[in-house]
């Protein structure tokens, strides 16, 4: 019955022309929610791509370790952009780091502490700053690299900080802040160092360097006045090959360690690029929203057009059973009218989705990607959601008694 | 009695003809009910008819006495309330929805009262629409579509929307609809409502055609002139079968003598007289003869 199909696609064609601004308003539901999944699912492929390929830059022998608690956090939270993420209780301790640093083809071990606080300079530092408080090593495994002055080390005074370039920019006016005195949480911290730019706020750390200030793992203790909280350990092993063995001791020394307890990941490679940026969450977290609600909108639309459609052409329904046509036919012509909505807005809501995204991505430092996976899930949402939403009306309209429709007046 | 009794005679008769085995349309005691309680009310007080394979039925009888409910409930469009309808021997409340769409498709063909054009859909794309879902292609639909519109001389009028026709014009698109699928059953209700003479000799001369090529037709009209053209002519009242000339031939068994005609029905009287009913009972009897 393939004429039969294409007579019904013609067929709700028409029916859609006939009532083109309707059509297009129950679209628009749908649009908006392909669009934002679209945005979601563009952006989060280029800020990933992003991460792996400075995965890739770092040399292929880094592996980072994060507390379980940490991976749960990383479902977007609005409530997290602003106050900084303060992990409840980190299961990452100093004795893993010693663990760790033991192992025989580990090289490297930074672990990484990010505090929330107010900086002080001339000014106020901004909200999005960061005060990350971690060891020497953390300059060669993540390729931290000073514009002016040197990085922490062991042997200079406690309180001394590293700050990025835009920070200093944002609390003197200046990059050329070596020397400065900055409070950070009401203490007095003496700059030793400015980072280079990197234009990177979407990175494996998690931190924007150019917005942070960077202490020393001890300093920071101090100021959290709490159990230390790591977050994260970076790792480096002595090289590419010898990484793969690396893991697997970390693993097995955490996992004594932690008396068989699993609350640890460790990740390397291309796991680690998943997007942990909070300017990211805060983005996926408003455009989900968005989407699930407007697809749940769209969708309660197509229905209500839908019947809407049925109703108004009960009298139709009424002669097309009259002439022949059984009720899969008049369910198949109604579902395709829904499903042909549902796909409209599809199409367009993905191709508005990449305009959205190319804007945003004119202010941020990736592009989106364009995969057939996206394109393939667009299509799919908005079918399903012509599906969904037109199989009760299709089904009132596929039962509907012939001589009571006809008998009908429209 | 006597009713059945002449049932069973043309049966036995028509049992020696090759194609007519089983009568297309059995009716027993057809009732059909509208309402409930105090509101109810008998639309078909049973019914009893049997119609045989190329019979050309013309139903007549007062506005409101079901003619238009008969016909509904033999194209499938309807259900009876009580009572049995065999179609080609078949018991029709046997037959699943799917299968009795499948009949309607493919078997029968409904001219409406009320014509029943789909609004949206101009002309040749109405007429087109039932051999949609007889699962023909769009060209071969419009082709036909556009080759019995011109048998009632619509050919100019293809493109229009229905609300751009006049009356008889719709009626006659009505009617290329019905036939364009060459349905076996033609239901006619009124096709000839809104129409001169003239035009409704041109779509009686074309249901003849179909009758003489053994097409059974069944046609609801008021004009009594019209059932010259019928090899059978039913009365109906409140319901029920008032007349059947079928019957009429079985009392008498001899051609027909005026006295014969029911005495309440003026109308029929008058019919008799003219000189189309000789010819109509000829047939009949023709028939018969075979
Ligand atoms: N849906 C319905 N509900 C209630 N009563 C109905 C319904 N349809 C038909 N009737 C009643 O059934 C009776 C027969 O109606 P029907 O339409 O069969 O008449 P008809 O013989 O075709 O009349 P006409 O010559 O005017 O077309 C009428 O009295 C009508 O009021
Ligand atoms: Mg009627």
């Amino acid at each position: 019955m393939r004429s039969l199909m294409i007579n019904h696609i013609q067929n709700a064609r028409q029916s859609l022309r006939s009532n083109r601004l309707r059509s297009y308003l129950t679209m628009l539901g749908v649009t908006i929610g392909v669009a934002s999944v679209t945005v979601i699912l563009s952006l989060s492929g280029g800020a990933s791509q992003v991460v792996s390929s400075q995965v890739d830059a770092l040399g292929g022998n880094i592996a980072v370790i994060r507390p379980e608690a940490a991976q749960k956090n990383t479902v977007p939270n609005l409530t997290q952009i602003t106050s900084q993420r303060d992990f409840s209780a980190s299961t990452l301790t100093e004795h893993d780091l010693k663990l760790i640093k033991a192992i025989q083809h580990v090289d490297q071990a930074a672990p990484l502490m990010v505090l929330g606080g107010a900086i002080k300079g001339e000014k106020l530092a901004p909200a999005n700053s960061t005060i990350v408080a971690t060891t020497p090593e953390l300059a060669t495994i993540s390729k931290l690299v000073v514009a002016d002055g040197q990085f922490l080390s062991d042997d200079i005074n406690q309180n001394t900080v590293v700050i990025g370039d835009q920070l200093s920019i944002n609390v003197f006016g200046t990059d050329r802040s070596l020397g400065r005195a900055l409070t950070i949480r009401g203490q007095p911290f003496t700059i030793v160092g400015i980072l280079k730019r990197l234009n990177n706020p979407i990175n494996y750390n998690a931190v924007d360097f150019d917005n942070s200030v960077i202490i020393n793992y001890e300093s920071g203790k101090q100021l959290g006045q709490i159990t230390p909280q790591i977050q994260q350990i970076d790792v480096r092993s002595d090289s590419v090959n010898n990484l793969g063995q690396a893991i697997i001791d970390i693993n097995k020394v955490l996992s004594t360690s932690h008396n068989g307890e699993n609350d640890f990941t460790v990740l390397s490679g291309s796991q680690i690029a998943q997007p942990t940026s909070q300017l990211f969450f805060a983005m996926a977290g408003v455009t989900t929203a968005i989407a699930a609600i407007s697809l749940l909108v769209g969708g309660i639309g197509i229905m209500n057009i839908m019947l809407v459609s049925v109703a108004e052409r009960t009298r139709e329904i009424g002669i097309r059973k009259a002439l022949g046509a059984n009720n899969q036919d008049i369910m198949s012509q109604f579902m395709i009218e829904s499903m042909a909505i549902g796909l409209g807005g599809g199409i367009t809501g993905y191709l508005v989705g990449y305009l959205i995204s190319y804007g945003i991505c004119s202010f941020l430092p990736f592009e989106p990607v364009i995969t057939w996976q996206i394109a393939a899930t667009a299509a799919f949402i908005s079918v399903v959601m012509g599906t969904v939403f037109g199989i009760y009306p299709a089904l009132r309209a596929a039962h509907k008694d012939p001589i009571e429709s006809l008998r009908e007046y429209s | 009695m006597r009713l059945s009794d002449s049932g069973r005679h043309i049966i036995i008769y028509i049992k020696t003809m090759p194609d007519t085995q089983t009568p297309v349309i059995e009716l027993r005691s057809l009732k059909k009910r509208f309402g409930i309680g105090d509101a109810e009310h008998y639309a078909l007080d049973g019914v009893d008819l049997r119609i045989e394979r190329g019979e050309f039925v013309a139903v007549m009888g007062p506005s409101g006495c079901g003619k238009t409910t008969l016909l509904n409930i033999i194209g499938l469009l309807d259900r009876s309330t009580d009572g049995d309808y065999k179609l080609d021997g078949i018991e029709v409340s046997t037959i699943s929805a799917h299968r009795q769409a499948r009949i309607r498709s493919h078997q029968i063909g409904f001219i409406f009262q009320s014509f029943n054009l789909i609004s949206r859909l101009n002309v040749i794309e109405n007429v087109a629409l039932p051999l949609t879902y007889k699962g023909i292609t769009r060209t071969k639909r419009l082709i036909a579509a556009s080759k019995i519109l011109r048998t009632f001389h619509l050919e100019e009028r293809e493109y229009y929307m229905p609300h751009q026709l006049s009356g008889g014009q719709t009626q006659r698109v009505a009617i290329a609809r019905a036939l364009v699928n060459e349905p076996s059953i033609i239901l006619a209700d009124e096709p000839t409502g809104n129409l001169d003479s003239r035009s409704s000799h041109v779509i009686m001369e074309e249901l003849s055609d179909l009758h003489r090529r053994g097409n059974t037709i069944i046609m609801v009209t008021h004009n009594p002139r019209l059932t010259s053209y019928a090899s059978r002519v039913i009365t109906m009242l409140d319901g029920r079968i008032d007349s059947d000339t079928n019957t009429l031939i079985d009392e008498i068994k001899a051609p027909i003598s005026e006295a014969a005609a029911p005495a309440h029905s003026p109308k029929k009287h008058k019919k008799t007289k003219g000189h189309h009913s000789k010819s109509r009972y000829r047939i009949h009897i023709g028939r018969r003869k075979k």
